[in-house]
């Protein structure tokens, strides 16, 4: 306190692919500001696109040729490590492919601000208009979905998530068809959001008052050594995982993903389900098992009950819904239940946790990808109103188009977790690691709720492949190049994982092994 | 004596938690949650002053821009369904459920 | 000599090895989902991808002879399903195997050229290929695998294409019948595998034979029994051995190829591979050897008693499969002095009965498809290709000196004579029946008056057929010899098998040879006078006893309706009635309630954002609460 303020080292190159992401995202506003209108599609598919890709290559780079870094960067506050990498791969990757997806058919809304069959809007499809700023906004989500794994401090990890998750909700109002649904998708998620934030930074504040810091090493410290204010630590901890467990979807917090999901332009379902769902977990697993590491024998008792609920609750109401972008978020939160087995799969041995967590990571990239080929096939099946969603329009699907009705049907097998598919290790490989971390009985309901999905999922093949269709069903729009390398790439993605996983488990493996920089 | 600080802050965000349940308003459930991220400024900067260091009222800036933010595109959504449906009560966008 | 150490092994011929089943399994599945734009070249690719297997296989045996004979047997890895569990898939490259992967490409291969002059005008040739594809890379699996599992999928894979091929003229009732049969007969023998299987991995915590065949010595000797005798359950039903041989003679509906690959040459040969391969295991159980020897004499007794009575041509030569296999089951029971004959003669037996049932493809082909050869004759001269390789092929089996089956058959005589001199008689006896009933075929057959029906011009078939006959009966004339004369294939076998004590010598003019040839005289001499000389009516006549028995298959299937299939058929209806009352309520009851469940639950869901945050904020509650209760335990 000598009156010398010590400039901050910041490892620029460390930080790189966000950098470019963000960077990208800023140099789409200005394209939006001075490009004209005609233009700017056409910078901002490439600019996008190319900036994923290249943030893509910067990690493979940082990860293959520059090794995995031992100390957290940029002072403490973001921790670029084994696995932070392995989820920057991920979210890359499925960023870049909802974006093929996003820029393939025209789902989004010519005039956000006009009403829905006002003249106004009229006007607007009739000249073709576009918001093109769904671009940067994308990206803007993306990186805030980089930092949010990566956050090394609760204060990072709060702007983050707010980052990750504004442009979403915008995002979310913004489909073509069926916009009052859109629109009361956005405010319910917005409010909710940051209902819920609020939520996380009040157990922020309250880890800041118990530790001092909110630098999760300094939190985990504090933990072994700080007596007398367990109130603080407590409800601090539980309101923390409150703001996560909204972020994943796991019940008693589920409530706002089917609304979402179903209300929300497809695409934008596809990278929430994908993209933020990795982003979540990544956070999730660092805070509770870095941050709160030392109190594992009090949260793991916790999420426990949470995973029950939510696979069960998941899975149960999938069973009865009727619409399909429903269904599919029902499944998504008995998938973050799966996934929570996991979080739980902790131990003493080193050798356990990177077990754990690499299974995790593994069935992040597995679902991920199964999950955005299957709402990628959901844009494909239109009828007068747009996409079909009723499940009721399904029927039949087989006769008409047997490639499509065969990927759905190979997708919600990998959902369901059957062999030969990418799902069956995922589930494999966290299940596993929870019974040897001695969480048998969950895994017990883990196995009966995959049994309870396993029928929604099949009830649907049986639909599309054993009803006759309806007369005036649905057709098949034919998938632009982009929409059709997505359900490509995720159908691939999902065979290979499913038929010759190692080596993807090598490298979850090999990123598990470091664990977590403090 | 911070404590009275500490507990005025869990009165507002209480405060701020039950209006978001009650209200009916879009935009006074959303001025609830800003009321509740005000709450955890004042119990950020409490907590600096007891901890000694000045981490919470740089954080507590963060918090405001994050705030910010959050007013522009919660109001933009707002906006944009009260224009559409003429009513600004978070019980009419009851479309999406079951 | 105990069989040599397992090898990891990569590159070369050997380390693609997997391509064997992989070309095969591609031309299959390109029939298959290519539908009818396959059509016009479905037969080609079909022979082509044989074919490409066997060169493969060709070139792996002569890698394999380039290492020193301790060094033979190379694990390749393949694949590994889970890390860390009992999954790990690898081929085994061995002698053993190579010599199968050889008879299996090299039989099927001409099998398949000859399908393709066979099956010309058949509507369905593509799914044949198809199907014959998917045969051979499963067959090659099975023989390839290094552990039980990967040995099981291509166990139940041969099976299916079996079913398949049977099946093949489905809109013929006995066709579709006999396939069912075979499947069902088979699903008996397959339960005992997979019961033995599960015991192996019960008791050894693996199923690679590389982990398993080193800890055999280990285990008790009433688990190794009992494993022993599990397999035996699953050889028998391939093999069809007694008391699982009712469904080789009804398989005879199937393609003749179909007979000649499936049911001649190799897939029933399955049983004898898996005793063979397991020998470490039947060595350590003298029980379950004995069963096995058992099995084999009565089979090669029962399967010659039924070729004696047969009318029907391929049923005939399937009652004479029966015997050779039966002989070859004797081989393997007796141990390392008998495997090298036991594999000898499957070799040598793929080659003459691939040949004989060719053959008599081409006689059907030629006959409009009659199979009853009181309704041939004389087909000598209008056939004289098919007449000199069937020829060749029946002189092989009966053991005319120096052909294949004289080396190979008189092995495995003699080796059960020194073993144990009743069973070593048994089995001359059966060499005496073969001569009769293989001389009454080919005497009905080619010799006599023509007793041909109406509308039948017997003609050669095209060279297409006829090629494949001339290189079978080539080897069927020079295989024996070449394996059998200084020890020759028992040494190259050695290091999968092991090798006996002392070597056998072998003598031309032994006490035991020269009777079986004797009693091979005579039983085709009273064949000559039976059917060659004497006319033959056109109606079998009635028979004795004796010759209604064999008729009937020996009663097999009588006894398999009375014991298996009356009792089966109340059981079904009893577990039927059960499952209606008391599972299916269970099952619908549960799904019922979670559905009623899912119902009123997804009523909580009701639209309204407030509702969503009330449950966030009581579920916060319900966090710190559940918090406080557990951190203050």
């Amino acid at each position: 306190m000598n009156g010398t303020i010590q400039a901050p080292t910041i490892e620029y190159a460390l930080l790189a692919p966000m950098l470019v992401v963000f960077g990208a995202a800023i140099v789409g506003v200005l394209v939006e500001a001075f490009a004209p209108r005609y233009l700017r599609s056409a910078i901002h598919v490439p600019l996008t696109l190319l900036s994923l890709a290249g943030a893509f290559a910067l990690t493979i780079w940082q990860a293959a040729a520059k090794g995995i870094p031992t100390k957290a960067a940029a002072m403490g506050a973001v921790a670029v490590d084994g696995p932070a990498l392995f989820i920057w791969g991920t979210i890359l990757v499925l960023a870049f492919v909802s974006v093929l997806l996003i820029k393939g058919e025209d789902h989004f809304v010519a005039a956000a601000s006009a009403v829905p069959g006002s003249a106004e809007e009229e006007q607007a499809l009739h000249e073709g208009a576009a918001h093109s700023e769904i671009y940067p906004l994308v990206l803007f989500a993306v990186g805030g979905m980089l930092l949010f794994p990566a956050a090394n401090d609760l204060l990072v990890a709060f702007v983050a998530l707010e980052v990750m998750s504004l442009p979403l909700y915008l995002l979310c109002g913004l489909a073509r068809r069926r916009r009052l649904l859109s629109q009361e998708a956005a405010v319910k998620y917005f409010l909710l959001g940051a209902f819920s934030s609020a939520f996380f930074l009040y157990g922020t504040a309250l880890l800041y008052g118990y530790a001092g810091s909110i630098d999760l090493a300094k939190i985990s410290t504090a933990v072994g050594s700080v007596g007398g204010q367990d109130t603080l630590l407590y409800i601090g901890a539980a309101m923390l995982g409150v703001g996560l467990l909204f972020k994943i979807g796991a019940a008693p917090f589920q409530a706002w993903k089917p609304d979402v999901y179903q209300g929300a332009p497809t695409p934008i379902t596809a990278l929430m389900a994908s993209g933020t769902l990795v982003a979540a977990f990544g956070a999730l697993v660092r805070v509770f098992w870095v941050g709160l590491g030392g109190l594992d024998w009090d949260w793991r008792p916790v999420l426990y009950g949470v995973a029950i609920l939510t696979m069960v609750v998941g899975a149960v109401l999938a069973i009865t819904q009727t619409d399909i972008k429903r269904m599919l978020a029902y499944s998504s939160i008995a998938h973050g239940g799966f996934l929570l087995v996991g979080v739980i799969a902790t131990g003493k041995a080193a050798a356990q946790n990177a077990s754990a967590l690499s299974g995790i990571l593994f069935y992040l990239v597995a679902y991920g990808f199964t999950t955005v080929g299957a709402f990628a096939v959901v844009t494909m099946v239109r009828d007068a109103g747009g996409e079909a969603w009723h499940l009721s329009r399904w029927a039949g699907l087989g006769k008409r188009s047997p490639l499509l009705a065969g990927i759905f049907a190979f997708f919600l097998l990998a959902f369901a977790g059957i062999p030969l598919t990418s799902g069956f290790f995922g589930k494999y490989a966290v299940f596993q690691a929870a019974v040897s971390g001695g969480a048998l009985p969950l895994v017990i309901v883990g196995v009966v709720a995959s049994a309870v999905a396993a029928f929604f999922y099949v009830r649907v093949i049986v639909l599309m492949f054993f009803s006759d269709p309806a007369a005036d069903g649905p057709s098949i729009v034919l998938p632009s190049r982009g929409t059709a390398a997505v359900v490509g790439l995720a159908v691939l993605a999902t065979v290979v994982l499913g038929v010759y996983p190692q080596p993807v488990l090598d490298l979850a493996h090999s990123a598990a092994q470091s664990l977590f920089v403090r | 004596m911070t404590t009275h600080y500490l507990v005025l802050s869990a009165l507002l965000f209480a405060i701020g938690g039950v209006g978001v349940l009650v209200r009916r308003n879009a935009i006074v459930v959303f001025m609830c949650v800003e009321l509740m991220l005000n709450a955890c400024n004042l119990a950020f900067v409490t907590f600096a002053r007891q901890n000694g260091n000045l981490d919470g009222q740089v954080i507590a800036f963060f918090v405001m821009i994050v705030a910010a933010a959050e007013v522009v595109i919660g109001l933009a959504i707002i906006v944009t369904i009260f224009r559409t449906r003429r009513s600004a009560s978070v019980d009419d966008a009851s479309l999406l459920k079951y | 000599m105990e069989p040599a150490e397992f090898i990891t092994h990569s590159g070369g011929a050997i380390g693609v090895a997997w391509l064997m089943i992989a070309l095969p399994l591609v031309g299959a599945a390109v029939l298959l989902l290519g539908g009818r734009r396959t059509d016009r070249f479905g037969h080609l690719l079909g022979v082509v991808t044989a074919l490409a297997s066997f060169v493969v296989a060709v070139l792996a045996f002569v890698q394999l002879l380039g290492f020193a004979p301790g060094e033979r047997r190379r694990g390749i890895a393949l694949y590994d399903f889970i890390p860390g569990m009992a999954t790990k898939v690898g081929l085994l490259v061995d002698p053993l195997s190579i010599s199968f992967c050889l008879l299996i490409t090299g039989v099927g291969s001409l099998i398949h050229i000859y399908s393709i002059g066979y099956m010309a005008h058949d509507p369905g040739r593509r799914r044949f290929f198809a199907y014959l594809n998917l045969f051979v890379a499963a067959m090659l699996l099975l023989v390839l695998a290094d552990n039980y599992v990967a040995l099981f999928v291509g166990w139940e894979g041969v099976g299916l294409a079996s079913y398949l091929l049977i099946g093949f003229w489905q809109h013929k009732p006995s066709a579709a019948t006999a396939a069912k049969k075979a499947f069902i007969v088979n699903r008996v023998g397959d339960f005992g595998l997979l019961i033995g299987i599960f015991t192996i991995f019960a008791t050894f915590h693996s199923l690679k034979f590389a982990e398993v065949f080193p800890a055999a010595h280990g285990a008790s000797q009433g688990t190794l029994t009992a494993i022993g005798l599990l397999l035996l359950v699953g050889a028998c039903g391939k093999s069809a051995q007694l008391p699982l041989q009712s469904w080789l003679l009804d398989a005879m509906e199937g393609p003749t190829p179909v007979s000649a690959l499936i049911h001649a040459a190799t897939m029933v040969t399955a049983g004898v591979y898996l005793i063979v391969r397991s020998g470490v295991i039947f060595q350590a159980a003298e029980t379950a050897q004995l069963v096995v020897t058992i099995v084999g004499v009565a089979t090669l007794l029962a399967g010659a008693i039924i070729g004696t009575a047969k009318d029907d041509i391929k049923k005939a030569l399937a009652g004479s499969t029966m015997s050779q296999i039966g002989y070859m089951v004797l081989a393997a029971g007796i141990g390392p002095a008998g495997y090298a004959f036991a594999i000898a003669h499957l070799i040598t037996h793929g080659f003459f009965k691939a040949d004989l049932f060719l053959g008599a493809g081409s006689v059907m082909h030629a006959m409009n498809d009659e199979v009853n050869m009181r309704k041939y004759g004389a087909l000598r001269k209008a056939m004289p290709v098919t007449f000199a390789t069937f020829l060749i092929g029946y002189l092989a089996i009966i053991g005319f000196p120096l052909l294949s089956g004289y080396f190979t058959k008189d092995g495995i005589i003699e080796t059960a004579m020194e073993h144990n001199a009743i069973l070593g008689w048994l089995a001359v006896l059966g060499a005496g029946i073969t001569g009769f009933y293989m001389s009454r075929l080919v005497f009905m057959t080619f010799f006599g008056a023509k007793r041909w029906e109406g509308d039948a011009h017997p003609h050669e078939s095209p060279a297409v057929m006829t090629w494949p006959l001339i290189i079978l009966s080539a080897g069927a004339i020079f295989l024996g010899g070449f394996l059998i004369v200084g020890n020759r294939f028992m040494t190259f076998l050695s290091p999968a098998v092991g090798l006996p004590e002392h070597l056998p010598e072998f003598n031309p003019v032994s006490l035991t040879g020269l009777v079986t040839l004797a009693l091979v005289a005579v039983g085709a001499v009273f064949a000559w006078f039976r059917y060659g000389a004497a006319e033959v009516p056109a109606v079998a006549p009635r028979g004795s006893f004796l010759t209604a028995f064999a008729r009937r298959d020996l009663y097999g299937d009588a006894l398999n309706e009375a014991l298996f299939m009356r009792p089966g058929q109340w059981l079904t209806r009893l577990a039927v009635f059960f499952d209606n009352r008391g599972i299916d309520g269970v099952v619908n009851g549960l799904a019922a309630g979670i559905g009623g469940s899912s119902g009123r639950l997804r009523r909580i869901q009701t639209g309204f954002v407030r509702s969503y945050a009330l449950s966030i904020f009581v579920g916060a509650a319900l966090l710190v609460g559940a918090w406080f209760v557990v951190g203050n335990l």
